[in-house]
C-alpha cells in the first residue's frame, strides 16, 4: 500500500504510555501503509464517568470525539487507559462505528490475563495494536470476519485476541483497500 | 459472522438501540431499529426479519406482548429478549412464550456472539425443516392440482390408472373445481403426452362456430370461409381433446360427435371425403347429464359414449381442509407474479376463508387471493382484506315462502317478549288485534298452552 494522501491521528486521552502509542502507530503503517501521527494529549474524559458502574461511557466519549476535527487526519484513534462500556455490554476493549471518523481503544483490560495476573509488556503492546487495527477496520467499513487468523475476527475474550496474528486476511485486506480509497486516504 | 442476518433492535432507549445497531452493523448484519412494539410490528408487516432483539421493559407494548404477537403473526422470526438483572422470572416467561434466548444486561460481548451463533444455527435448522416440508408438500400436489383431502387423494390415485387407457372420460363437478387441470393431468400421464392437448369451451361458442372449429372447413364452404382450415379434431391428432361444458352442445352436434367417436373419421365442412382422426376425448360438465338424459334433453347413446370412465371433482366446500394449502399455493404464486412480499394470512382470515362457502370453488379462491395480494399494503393478509367476499346464505336451507318466514318471525318475537302480546306487537310494528289474528291464523301456541 503506497502513496498515502492523508494521515491517521492517534490521540492520547488522559495518561497513556507513550510506548503504546508508538507501537500502534508503527503497526498501522506496517499493515495499512498509512502514516499515523501521534497528536497532542487531551484531558481524561471525566464527563463520561458513570458513578453507578464505575466505568466510562464509550458512546459519550465517541460523541465528543466526533465533534472535533483534525486537519489532515480524517480518521482518528483515541487511546485511553480507563474501563469503557456501552449500555448493553459489561465492557468493551474498543469502540468504533461502521464507516465512522473516530475509534476508541482502551488499554485498561488488556494488561492482565483471565486470572488477573499481569501480562508482559510485549503482549500488552500487541493486544493494543490488534484492538486499534480492528477498530480502524470498522472505520473503513470492514465488518467482522469469520477467519480466526484475521484481525477483523471478533474476539470474544483476550485469549481469542492473543491467538489472532497481527494480520488482515486476504479478503479483509481487499475490503480495507477499498475503504481507504473511498475515504480519500489513497 | 457466517451468515448475514436481518436484525431488528426494539428498545425505547435510543442509546441502547443505537449501541446494538452499530454493533450488529459491524458484525456485517442488516439492521433496523424500532422504538416501540407497535413500530416493530409495523416494520415486520412490511419487511421480513430473521431475528428481533427486544427489550422487555417498554411503555405501551412490553417485550413479552411483542414476543407473543410476533410468534402469533410472524412465527418465522426469532426473538431474543433483553432484560435487566433481577428479572429472571420474566426471562423464563419469555422462553416459555417462544423466545429463542434471552440476555441479561449488561452482558459480555462474547455472550452476544454466542446468542447470535445459536440463532444462526436455529435458522439453518428451520431452513432445512422448510426444505423437507416443501418436499412433503409436493406429495400433496399432483401436477398442478393441490389437495390433501381424502377425496382428492382418491382422484390422484385414479388419474394414472385412467391415463393408461384410451377410453373417453367424463369429468363432472361444479364450475371452478379444476376439471381442466384433471384432464391435463390425465393427458400428461398418458401415452399421448407428447401429442397436443386442446381444450374447447363448448358453452362459449355458437353451434356453427363450434362446428367449424371442431371439423374445419373447405375454402368457400360458408360466407367468410376465405381459406381452408383444419378443425381441432384434426389438429389434435395423437393428443387429447378436452371438451369443456359438453352439456351445452346441441343435439345435432351430439350426433356429429357421436359419429366421430365411433368411426374415428371426420368430414370437413364443404367436403365429402372423410379424414382419419386419432385423439382421446375427455369431456367435462357441471350439469347432471344423467338427469338431462332422462328428461330427453341429452342423447343417451352419446352420453354413454363420452362417459366410459367418469370422475367427479368435489366442490371446495366439501374439502375445506385443503383451503390453507390452496391459500398458501396461490399466495406464493401471486407474491411472485406481483413481486409483493405477501407471504402470510392470519389465522382469523383462514378461519373465515374456511367458513366461506366458495360457490365459485377453487377459481373463486384463487381470484380472491390475487385480489387481496394486489391490494395488500403489508406482508400479511388480514380478515379485512377479504371483506369483498359476500356473506353466505345457508346453502342447505330449502327456499321458504313469505308466509313461512312471517310465521317464524312472529313466533320468534313472541318468545323473545315472553308471549306478552302487547309488547310483541310493538316490536313488530303492528297493532295488538292484528297480532292476535296472526297468532290464530298461524296456529301459534304458547308452550304452556300446547301442554
Amino acid at each position: 500500500m503506497a502513496n498515502p494522501k492523508g494521515l491517521i491521528g492517534i490521540i492520547p486521552m488522559g495518561t497513556v504510555p507513550k510506548h503504546a502509542l508508538e507501537v500502534i502507530s508503527d503497526r498501522i503503517f506496517d499493515l495499512l501503509g498509512i502514516p499515523a501521527h501521534i497528536l497532542n494529549r487531551v484531558e481524561n474524559p471525566s464527563y463520561a464517568f458513570d458513578r453507578k458502574r464505575g466505568q466510562y461511557d464509550a458512546a459519550q466519549i465517541m460523541t465528543a470525539a466526533e465533534s472535533m476535527t483534525w486537519h489532515d487526519c480524517p480518521k482518528t484513534i483515541w487511546v485511553l487507559n480507563v474501563d469503557l462500556y456501552i449500555p448493553i455490554f459489561t465492557h468493551v476493549f474498543g469502540e468504533a462505528r461502521d464507516g465512522g471518523s473516530c475509534a476508541l481503544v482502551s488499554l485498561y483490560r488488556l494488561d492482565s490475563d483471565a486470572e488477573g495476573s499481569p501480562v508482559s509488556e510485549e503482549k500488552l503492546m500487541a493486544r493494543a495494536a490488534k484492538v486499534a487495527l480492528h477498530e480502524i477496520g470498522h472505520l473503513f467499513s470492514v465488518p467482522h470476519c469469520t477467519d480466526y487468523r484475521c484481525i477483523m475476527h471478533f474476539s470474544t475474550n483476550l485469549d481469542v485476541l492473543d491467538e489472532i496474528p497481527m494480520a488482515f486476511c486476504h479478503y479483509c485486506t481487499a475490503y480495507l483497500e477499498e475503504g481507504v480509497r473511498r475515504a480519500g486516504l489513497r | 459472522m457466517d451468515e448475514k442476518l436481518r436484525i431488528m433492535v426494539v428498545d425505547d432507549e435510543k442509546i441502547v438501540r443505537e449501541s446494538l445497531y452499530h454493533w450488529f452493523r459491524k458484525a456485517g448484519h442488516v439492521v433496523d431499529m424500532a422504538a416501540s412494539g407497535f413500530e416493530a410490528l409495523d416494520k415486520l408487516d412490511k419487511t421480513p426479519f430473521d431475528v428481533l432483539f427486544v427489550d422487555i421493559k417498554m411503555p405501551g407494548m412490553n417485550g413479552l406482548e411483542l414476543l407473543a404477537k410476533t410468534k402469533e403473526e410472524y412465527p418465522d422470526a426469532s426473538v431474543v429478549i433483553i432484560t435487566a438483572y433481577g428479572s429472571i422470572e420474566s426471562a423464563v416467561q419469555a422462553m416459555k412464550a417462544g423466545a429463542s434466548d434471552y440476555l441479561l444486561k449488561p452482558f459480555k460481548p462474547d455472550q452476544m456472539a454466542l446468542v447470535l451463533e445459536k440463532v444462526a444455527i436455529q435458522r439453518r435448522q428451520e431452513d432445512r425443516y422448510r426444505y423437507v416440508k416443501g418436499l412433503l408438500d409436493e406429495v400433496t400436489r399432483f401436477d398442478n392440482i393441490i389437495g390433501q383431502a381424502p377425496v382428492m387423494q382418491e382422484i390422484f390415485d385414479l388419474i394414472p390408472e385412467v391415463a393408461q387407457s384410451d377410453s373417453t372420460v367424463l369429468i363432472t363437478g361444479e364450475t371452478g373445481t379444476g376439471k381442466e387441470l384433471v384432464a391435463k393431468a390425465i393427458h400428461a400421464k398418458s401415452l399421448r403426452a407428447n401429442g397436443p392437448f386442446i381444450a374447447i369451451n363448448c358453452g362459449a361458442m355458437q353451434e356453427t362456430l363450434l362446428e367449424s372449429e371442431l371439423f374445419g372447413h373447405q375454402k368457400g364452404a360458408f360466407t367468410g370461409a376465405e381459406q381452408a382450415r383444419k378443425g381441432f379434431l384434426e389438429v389434435v391428432s395423437g393428443g387429447t381433446l378436452f371438451l369443456d361444458e359438453i352439456g351445452e352442445i346441441s343435439p345435432k352436434m351430439q350426433i356429429d360427435l357421436l359419429r366421430v367417436i365411433q368411426e374415428k373419421k371426420i368430414i370437413r365442412i364443404g367436403e365429402r371425403e372423410p379424414i382419419d382422426v386419432d385423439f382421446r376425448l375427455i369431456s367435462s360438465t357441471c350439469r347432471e347429464l344423467d338427469k338431462a338424459v332422462q328428461e330427453g334433453r341429452f342423447r343417451e347413446d352419446f352420453f354413454y359414449r363420452i362417459n366410459v370412465i367418469s370422475l367427479h371433482v368435489p366442490p371446495l366446500r366439501e374439502r375445506k381442509e385443503d383451503i390453507p394449502l390452496l391459500v398458501q399455493h396461490f399466495l406464493n404464486k401471486y407474491s411472485q407474479e406481483t413481486t409483493k412480499q405477501v407471504n402470510r394470512v392470519t389465522d382469523e382470515a383462514i378461519s373465515f376463508l374456511k367458513r366461506y362457502d366458495w360457490p365459485g370453488n377453487v377459481r373463486e379462491l384463487e381470484n380472491a387471493i390475487e385480489r387481496a395480494v394486489v391490494l395488500s399494503k403489508g406482508r400479511t393478509l388480514h380478515l379485512e382484506d377479504f371483506s369483498f367476499l359476500k356473506p353466505q346464505k345457508t346453502r342447505s336451507a330449502p327456499p321458504r315462502t313469505l308466509r313461512e318466514i312471517q310465521k317464524d318471525y312472529i313466533h320468534e318475537i313472541l318468545i323473545q317478549e315472553s308471549w306478552n302480546v302487547t309488547q310483541a306487537a310493538k316490536v313488530l310494528g303492528i297493532n295488538r288485534v292484528t297480532l292476535h289474528k296472526m297468532i290464530k291464523r298461524y296456529n301459534l301456541q304458547k308452550p304452556s298452552d300446547s301442554n
